[in-house]
């Protein structure tokens, strides 16, 4: 009897309210920004260096391949194109100097001729970063494990050739409906050219500093990976056939 | 105490009640959902470039022209290559599934001394020193037909001092015994079914397993207005396609086909052949119809009738298989007919010292095999001959286990047909001399090598790599390298056949049908999705594989109904065959496309080594085959076998 009045002074629902509201609030504002861990890019890559100032576009890097698949990010041999260091000539000099190959401070401090008379950024800190891709990555022979934002399941075929052809301007008539599917600012100001920003980081081609990629510490993949409704909401939207093989091949 | 309980069951059921109106349990659980896409064991896709590189493919005994498709250069499927004539987009069911022996868990991963295994350099001192202590008691089976690889090894047996080069037993062999051999002809015997307009195929399944099947099935198809008959002792699928089927026991093939040119020559057909008299007159008067009826079964007017279709066609062929004499009887008959038979010229060899594709074809193994150090080259004489060879020390080379490789002393990995540089010049049945090359597209999977190369770090060929040899090879026939290496075929056209002799004297006496002393005829037949007798059955193969060859692990023989009658046997009998020196198991499956008293049994079953798809199914019918000789041509033959039936 003691122990009910007690309960009943303490407030009677009022602990139940407490924990519901409590869990609500860190269920919504708290908790969903766990999932995720932020992830850098191996190297400082600035779009706003290549599109803007060499005046590169898109498809100098991210092209369709002869085949017609797309060949996502590119490789040493596309970068090379342009970053003149002559790999085995790099490799050479360094050996001169004693240093090991795998030693990526020492080599960039030796200051080694074969690597910084071939740089081609004029600022510090931008030659630095051009120097750690050329020691770490193009005359180690090894491709830059680029992080990709919108990665899709091994399971998942998914065609650029596609969807090169969807305009923006033309999806902006229904981006009402679109607007769970894709980012509603992409249907914003003046349609881009490019279409690419109904799936990745808007503009991002005139991003300066690349934005760390928020992966998923259960699923292990990114934020910005699409979900299977997104695809098939979109295909319905469109009138395009959500059959499983159309994705699941 | 009780007060504080209460609390906070009350707050813990407000904060689950709370957290599932919340996002967080329903996200952890997608993503742990998404999350078993992800498992390490899972395997990945490789991205990259998707390819179809040219090169060849060494799977089935010609040899086929093949693309093989690559995504981030990882092979991962096999199609026929458009642009050469050996395939014109074509695959054979063996070389389809290139890449999945390629990947196989049966490959050798590494070099194998008498169980244990060593380095290359390990392997190079030993056979150095086995080579040097057995003379010239050198021996090579090679079990590629086709291949410059044979000029390394045969110069290898030269620098040795040995002629002891062998190759498996095979058609090409029994014609360059009958064309060069018995009949002073040149070059070798080809067959443009494509231009024939009726091609008489006297036992040869070009459709299935004989020859370059896939460029013969081009040929077929592209020969609208051609008549294709099918002659042999049973309605094989080749047969089952052709205009007509004609039962003719195998071992009694030559006498038909010199009863054919009875008529032949009774229509006043001549050829300038020095012996032409001789031969007239020896068909005249010992392959008449009726003699080669009472001899062969076959009626004499079923002869005359396609005498005269081969007499009035403007361009006939007969295509023979089988033994010496049916072949030799096939070309004279060819010569008389003049029409679509061809000599191809021999391409010139890299290597000086090797031997001719003639020289090599010589030497017949089915008479033994007895030395002190043996090379097997991609054979497997242990499975198809184990009677027949004998060596005091053997090395095989190969990319898979097998019956050879499980009793060899040293066994010596080879590069997978995409992992290494080879080539394909003339394989046998093509009315043109051509000549394709295979480069690497894929690396190598496993510790292997080139065979050819390590047997030049042996002797001093003048060639340090087989690449070079390759090199020097398209050199020496004139080819352009570059449209080689893009998949193109160098071509040659055949030449009209000429021989010195229709072989009178030998073809009379030779082609008299001999037949074993069992109940029944057996005709062991060969089906490339079955296996050959140098490869076992290749995954993906046994799905196309059927009830008339295997069933569960158990072989399948055919029959007609008379001759089960006759062996008291009926559908799904198990039966114990005995031929040979050995027996067979198998159920008994009756069709009637099988000559009455003989059984159907298919070549290339019953591997006791290999991987799932091949070991333990169906039993080795080499095992029941009889070795014969054929009298007076000089070489020994399979046709003619018999076997006792004995129900179990």
């Amino acid at each position: 009897m003691e122990e009910r009045k007690t309960s009943k002074r303490c407030g009677g629902v009022f602990p139940f309210i407490i924990g519901f509201l409590a869990t609500c609030v860190l269920g919504w504002a708290v908790i969903p920004g766990l999932f995720f861990a932020e992830e850098e890019q191996p190297v400082w890559f600035s779009h706003a260096v290549h599109v803007d100032g060499q005046g590169m576009d898109c498809e100098s890097c991210h092209y369709f391949r002869d085949d017609g698949s797309y060949a996502g990010f590119p490789t040493n041999e596309v970068c090379a194109e342009c970053h003149a260091v002559d790999p085995e000539e790099a490799r050479e000099a360094i050996a001169e100097e004693g240093i090991d190959l795998n030693d990526y401070a020492a080599i960039m401090k030796a200051g080694i001729g074969a690597i910084e008379d071939n740089l081609a950024s004029s600022d510090e800190d931008k030659m630095q970063a051009e120097r750690e891709y050329v020691v770490k990555y193009l005359i180690q022979g090894k491709e830059v494990p680029w992080l990709n934002y919108q990665y899709q399941p091994d399971n998942v075929y998914f065609s650029h050739a596609s969807h090169k052809n969807l305009s923006i301007e033309e999806l902006a008539s229904m981006k009402k409906e679109l607007s769970d599917v894709v980012d509603p600012s992409v249907f914003e100001g003046e349609a881009p050219e490019q279409n690419c920003n109904l799936c990745h980081p808007k503009d991002i081609q005139t991003n300066d500093v690349p934005p760390a990629l928020q992966r998923n510490v259960l699923s292990g993949y990114s934020k910005t990976t699409m979900k299977m409704w997104k695809c098939e909401r979109c295909h319905a939207l469109k009138g395009q056939p959500n059959a499983c093989y159309t994705c699941h091949k | 105490m009780s007060v504080a309980r209460r609390t906070f069951i009350q707050l813990g059921a407000g904060a689950t009640v709370g957290i599932l109106f919340t996002p967080t349990v329903w996200k952890a659980l997608d993503d742990v959902s998404i999350w078993t896409q992800n498992w390490p064991w899972i395997p990945k896709l490789k991205y990259g470039a998707v390819e179809a590189k040219p090169t060849v493919s060494k799977m089935c005994e010609s040899g086929c022209a093949v693309k093989v498709r690559t995504v981030a250069g990882e092979a991962f499927g096999t199609m026929g290559n458009v642009d050469n004539p050996l395939s014109g987009g074509g695959i054979c069911p063996l070389c389809a599934n290139g890449v999945q022996v390629k990947n196989s868990p049966n490959r050798i991963k590494a070099p194998m001394l008498d169980g244990q295994e060593i380095s290359w350099e390990k392997a190079q001192e030993v056979v150095a020193e086995k080579l040097a202590a057995a003379g010239s008691k050198v021996a090579v089976i090679s079990g590629d037909q086709t291949g410059t690889v044979n000029e390394v090894f045969s110069a290898l047996l030269n620098d040795k001092g040995s002629d002891a080069f062998y190759v498996m037993p095979c058609d090409m062999q029994a014609a360059d015994k009958a064309w060069t051999g018995l009949m002073g002809g040149a070059g070798q015997v080809g067959y443009d079914l494509e231009g024939a307009d009726l091609v008489l195929l006297a036992g040869a399944d070009a459709l299935e397993s004989w020859g370059p099947t896939v460029a013969n099935l081009k040929s077929f198809a592209a020969n609208e207005s051609g008549k294709f008959i099918f002659a042999g002792p049973m309605q094989t699928k080749t047969a089952s396609v052709t205009s007509k089927w004609v039962p003719v026991p195998a071992e009694g093939m030559a006498a038909f086909t010199l009863g054919l040119a009875y008529y032949v020559l009774q229509a006043g057909k001549t050829v300038g052949a020095a012996d032409f008299d001789l031969f007239r007159s020896m068909v005249m008067s010992e392959y008449s119809p009726a003699k080669v009826e009472a001899a062969t079964g076959v009626k004499a007017d079923q002869m005359a009738a396609l005498a005269k279709q081969l007499l009035t066609a403007s361009n006939p062929v007969v295509v023979p298989a089988g033994p010496v004499a049916a072949h030799g009887a096939a070309f004279a008959l060819n010569l008389l007919l003049g029409g679509a038979m061809k000599a191809l010229p021999e391409f010139a060899k890299a290597i000086p010292s090797a031997m001719s594709r003639s020289e090599m074809l010589r030497a017949d193994i089915l008479d033994g095999v007895n030395t002190d150090l043996l090379f097997v080259y991609e054979a497997n004489p242990a499975y198809a001959l184990p009677e027949k060879i004998k060596a005091g020390f053997t090395v095989a080379f190969d990319m898979v286990q097998t019956e050879t490789t499980a009793t060899a002393n040293l066994v010596l990995p080879s590069l997978h047909p995409y992992e290494r540089f080879d080539d394909l010049a003339s394989p046998y049945g093509l009315a043109a001399a051509t000549y394709s090359l295979g480069v690497p597209v894929s690396k190598p999977s496993v510790n292997a090598a080139n065979a050819a190369t390590f047997i030049l770090g042996l002797a001093d060929l003048g060639f340090e790599t087989f690449e070079e040899v390759l090199g020097a090879k398209v050199d020496a026939i004139g080819a352009d390298m570059d449209a080689l290496q893009g998949g193109e075929a160098f071509v040659v056209e055949g030449e009209t056949p000429v021989a010195a002799s229709l072989a009178a004297n030998v073809l009379g006496k030779a082609a008299v049908p001999v037949k074993g002393t069992g109940a029944v005829g057996l005709v062991p037949y060969t089906l490339l999705s079955v296996g050959t007798a140098n490869r076992a059955t290749t995954p993906n193969a046994p799905c196309t594989i059927s009830n008339n060859q295997l069933v569960g692990d158990h072989m399948v023989v055919m029959m007609g109904s008379a001759t089960a009658k006759q062996l008291g046997v009926s559908v799904g009998s198990m039966v114990k065959l005995s031929g040979g020196k050995g027996e067979c198991e198998a159920l008994v499956q009756i069709f009637e496309g099988v000559m009455p008293g003989v059984v159907a049994a298919p070549l290339g079953l019953g591997h006791t080594v290999g991987d799932e798809f091949s070991k333990g199914k169906g039993d080795n019918v080499y095992k029941i085959l009889t070795v014969s000789s054929e009298a007076a041509a000089g070489a020994s033959t399979w046709a003619g076998s018999t076997v006792n039936v004995a129900k179990i």
